[in-house]
């Protein structure tokens, strides 16, 4: 009687547990956050002060965004590595698109959308149903599109003086005294995460990462799903292709280059499992704010540049050991439970 | 002998690919077929070349390292304090010998020891490492190298115009051959990239190999540095940046299954050729560097995706995957 009532305590308790993995996940994330900021507020004076706090959410609304899109992706156990030429092409098509026909007004955005979108489906097709593994199949779209770019651009440049001077604006517009563009990335992460728990197809593209076999048994069909996520991806970074082009000075071929890699830092960093299945797109919120704080920290610390690459890749190894620290403490919980 | 050819078709694709191109970059511009030409520009195959050996061995295995330019990196700087300190050569060579072994033991020891994704862990190392390089020699570039540390990246072979570096990648391709081929360790690799507990179960020490890989990919990184100051004459911490997606197009194109397994040097070595034949070619023609790299990656996409879909005929080599059960992952 007591042996069973200790067995159905710890079902319990592992049920818990599990439960809570990704809530889990989320808050050592958080923790880090936190603890990167007292390090900041602590020894560089200008860090703690709302002014700057703004900035480092600033920078990092854009990387939130594309790296809630590259999220998508990861979560299904494939890798996109195309993200800074998506954010390039899109970019750099929108803004000829928007120099040319300054009366345009929203079909720029659409324009941005939808060209992410078709790159996103071309690297889906390529993945789902082409067979190609996804690591090389955007390996390959990641220089074709940069080659793309390059032929439209054809040696020329967009000034932002050319774009409509409501995306100039735009890019500086405040609500509630945060700027829009902030409020428009925590929409991102949090409409996600929200959808994440009901949407049906969001379901499917966890269960697709977190066992593609057991997926198939249980009907789903696989190769949408990727394809869906391949797609969203490239729609969700042709928005912040969108958002990019009314930032910078002057767009050129070169837009977004070398994204894909921070974007997949601030996707790890935010406690996203590189083997597919789990992960919290709130998480990758905290990753992006993570390595923006680090930047930002660091050039107010007066420190080196080069030092920010150390201290990022330490901390994402350091990220990815402590994931599969707290991983493998659940999975031996479980064991204890089942025996 | 149809079975030696059904096995190393793919080989057999990608060397006719090598005539191919080379025929295309004849036809591109009359400056291609010139004996000096191709022995001068051979030179641009190297480096990335034998970090594309070292990377077979570890994508063999199952795994990646997205982190061997920047082991070159931290190569190249600490050459350039051991020439600006006057150190002999050999010691210098020692040392990065050492510390390229102790980077790529780290990254072996986080993925094979505590079986930490390799994709994402060598993307950390591959930040941290770059940033080590740069805190080791600061932002400023070394250019005053010590002629002798420069022979081996600058020197031609006698009177003729073959460069020296060319031995060294020779040697690196027979010594890769036997090691994945002819070598217990390198069957030992098969077995892993095949299917890692069944090695295991066997007998074979996934830890210690997988290990052995990383360690073996980062020696090549610091040859690769060796070559690299001599070509260039300049060390910096931004050495060989961006290589690795290129090498890792060379290590796919050449039929080393991404996800372990199954692969050859031989093709690697052809693919490295075909990429270089045609970057040559595309270069004397004048076509600008990011149309060269569009027509690589759709090569490299049409590539998989043509042997995707012809299935029987058209396979990469080496020793065949089990059939899986169960249906494939997406």
């Amino acid at each position: 009687m007591g042996d069973k009532g200790g067995a159905t305590l710890a079902r319990r308790f592992s049920n818990a547990v599990s439960r809570n993995t990704l809530r889990l996940r989320v808050f050592s994330v958080l923790f880090s956050l936190v603890a990167l900021t007292i390090v900041f507020a602590l020894t560089t004076p200008n860090f703690l002060n709302f002014q700057n706090l703004k900035v480092i959410a600033f920078n990092s609304a854009l990387l939130t965004i594309v790296a809630c899109a590259e999220a998508l992706v990861v979560i299904t156990r494939n890798l996109d590595v195309s993200v800074g030429s998506i954010i390039g092409l899109a970019g750099f098509v929108a803004a000829k698109f928007a120099a040319a026909n300054p009366g345009s007004g929203a079909l720029i955005v659409i324009v941005a959308v939808s060209i992410g979108l078709l790159l996103g489906l071309v690297n889906g097709l390529a993945v789902a149903y082409g067979k190609v593994p996804s690591i090389v199949a955007t390996l390959g779209t990641l220089a074709i599109f940069r080659g793309v770019t390059y032929i439209v651009g054809s040696g020329i440049e967009v000034p932002s003086g050319n774009l409509p001077r409501w995306m100039i604006h735009g890019a500086d517009a405040t609500l509630l005294g945060m700027p829009l563009v902030v409020l428009l990335a925590v929409a991102v992460a949090l409409i996600l995460a929200f959808l994440g728990r009901g949407l049906p197809i969001l379901r499917r593209v966890y269960a697709v990462g977190s066992n593609p076999g057991a997926a198939v048994f249980y009907g789903l069909r696989a190769n949408r799903v990727v394809l869906f996520a391949f797609a969203s991806c490239g729609a969700l970074v042709g928005l912040a292709a969108f958002l990019y082009i009314s930032r910078v000075g002057t767009i050129t071929v070169n837009l977004g280059r070398d994204w894909e890699m921070t974007a997949l830092a601030a996707v790890v960093l935010g406690g996203v499992s590189t083997t597919g299945g789990s992960g919290s797109f709130i998480g990758v919120l905290f990753g992006a704010l993570i390595l923006s704080t680090i930047d930002n920290g660091l050039v107010l610390a007066r420190a080196p540049e080069f030092w920010r690459m150390f201290i990022q890749g330490v901390a994402i190894v350091g990220a990815i050991a402590l994931d599969s620290g707290i991983e493998r403490r659940i999975q031996a919980i479980f064991k204890h439970g089942k025996g | 002998m149809n079975r030696a050819i059904k096995d190393h078709s793919w080989e057999l694709f990608i060397g006719g690919m090598v005539l191919l191109a080379a025929v295309w970059a004849t036809s591109l511009s009359p400056y291609y077929l010139n004996a000096e030409q191709l022995l001068f520009s051979s030179r641009n195959l190297v480096f990335t070349g034998v970090m594309g050996l070292g990377l077979s061995l570890v994508i063999l295995t199952g795994e990646m390292d997205l982190s061997l330019p920047s082991i070159l990196a931290v190569c190249t700087v600490l050459l350039s304090k051991a020439s600006a300190a006057g150190l002999p050569l050999p010691v210098a060579l020692a040392g990065i010998v050492l510390v390229a072994l102790a980077l790529g033991a780290i990254n072996g020891f986080l993925v094979a020891a505590l079986r930490l994704p390799a994709l994402a862990v060598t993307l950390g190392t591959m930040g941290a490492y770059r940033g080590l390089a740069f805190i080791i020699g600061s932002e400023v570039g070394y250019t005053g190298f010590d002629g002798r540390y420069k022979w081996l990246g600058e020197a031609k072979i006698g009177a003729s115009s073959i460069p020296v570096m060319l031995i060294p990648f020779a040697l690196a391709v027979l010594a890769f051959m036997v090691i994945m081929h002819f070598s217990t360790f390198g069957r030992r690799c098969f077995a892993i990239g095949n299917n890692a507990s069944a090695a295991s179960y066997s007998g074979i020490s996934v830890v210690r190999t997988k290990l052995g890989a990383y360690m073996i990919a980062a020696l090549m990184a610091a040859l690769g540095a060796w070559v690299f100051i001599g070509q260039f004459g300049s060390a910096r911490g931004d050495n060989a940046n961006g290589v690795i997606l290129g090498i890792i197009t060379a290590v796919v194109l050449g039929g080393v299954d991404i996800n372990g397994g199954r692969g050859t040097i031989l093709g690697v070595l052809l693919s490295t050729i075909f990429l270089w034949t045609l970057r040559n070619g595309m270069g004397l023609a004048n076509i600008a560097g990011p149309i060269q790299q569009l027509i690589i990656g759709a090569l490299l996409v049409t590539g998989v995706l043509a042997s995707n879909f012809m299935g029987g005929r058209i396979e990469f080599a080496g020793p065949r995957k089990k059939a899986m059960t169960g249906p494939s992952a997406p």
